[in-house]
């Protein structure tokens, strides 16, 4: 499946597309537009203006990914605290790697074009998921 | 002379009930460090990540019954522009007297305070996302926390 967002990658896109490819959608192919009137037909837009798949309720995108496919894997929502603060730092959550995770996003779209980026996060989500995933195994906050 | 920055202007309105939606979004303006132009408008200097959160917070006025749109403008009038600025500023200035305050406190109390410490790293870290333009007291706020880092570490 073909999959859209916004060009200039941050973190939220980043997490969403890392969360889509290994969670919803193993195929799943990204492109990058600037105007949400250049989503081609056959994608599924995310993290943009007006469309399903966006920021809700003060939600970041993906906690909406997250509900809207039903994805309850308690991991994922611990992963997506950090990227709810990351994105937003609105302290909804108390997430001290978010800081952290924002600068290596930020710092990742400077040097790199969209697709280097989400070949680069794809990793750092992986490693996240895991860290968090023995973390609330071992029931700590760090390991 | 007109005025030389790009402005984003979030022009809206929201119902008066619920609350809850007007002061979640009346909180996150705060947050961003908007100047409040009038009953319903707020601006800010104009970058991606400003937009990008102008938008997001748009969106969120619209889906809780109100009404937003975001404007790019610039200002008629330097003279103006230059005040905006400067109550900006001053804004920020008093937001860190109030840390250079606290960290005068803290290291009034001597040793230990950790928390105390590490929450005004966060105020510090907080302001700064909203600096838009810097006031003189900056650094000295900055140095104030780190130095009660440095005092604390080893001890």
């Amino acid at each position: 499946m073909k999959w859209a967002t916004r060009a200039g990658c941050h973190v939220d896109r980043a997490a969403c597309a890392w969360l889509i490819k290994r969670f919803v959608d193993a195929e799943a192919g990204f492109v990058f537009v600037d105007d949400p009137d250049d989503v081609p037909e056959d994608a599924t837009p995310f993290d943009m203006r007006g469309v399903e798949l966006s920021h809700h309720e003060g939600n970041c995108t993906f906690e909406t990914v997250l509900r809207h496919y039903g994805l309850d894997d308690p991991v994922l929502w611990d992963v997506a605290r950090i990227v709810h603060e990351a994105d937003l730092a609105d302290e909804r959550f108390d997430a001290p790697e978010a800081p952290g995770l924002d600068v290596i996003c930020r710092g990742l779209s400077m040097v790199l074009d969209d697709n280097a980026v989400l070949a680069a996060t794809q990793p750092i989500f992986d490693g996240l998921y895991e860290y968090r995933r023995r973390a609330l195994l071992l029931g700590k906050d760090t390991l | 002379m007109p005025g030389s920055i790009d402005w984003l202007l979030l022009a809206y309105r929201l119902p008066r009930e619920p609350s809850t939606p007007r002061i979640s979004v009346w909180r996150k303006l705060g947050r961003l460090g908007v100047a409040k132009l009038g009953d319903g408008l707020v601006a800010l200097p104009a970058d991606a990540r400003t937009q990008e959160q102008l938008e997001w917070i748009a969106d969120e006025i619209v889906e809780a019954g109100g009404e937003a749109t975001l404007w790019k403008s610039r200002s008629a009038s330097a003279r103006a522009e230059k005040q905006l600025i400067a109550r900006m500023a001053e804004a920020i200035e008093a937001e860190y007297e109030r840390v250079i305050a606290a960290a005068a406190e803290a290291e009034a109390r001597g040793p230990g305070g950790g928390q105390a410490i590490a929450q005004l790293r966060r105020e510090v870290r907080r302001i700064a996302k909203r600096d838009y333009f810097p006031p003189p007291n900056r650094d000295a706020a900055h140095r104030a926390v780190e130095s009660l880092k440095a005092d604390r570490v080893g001890s």
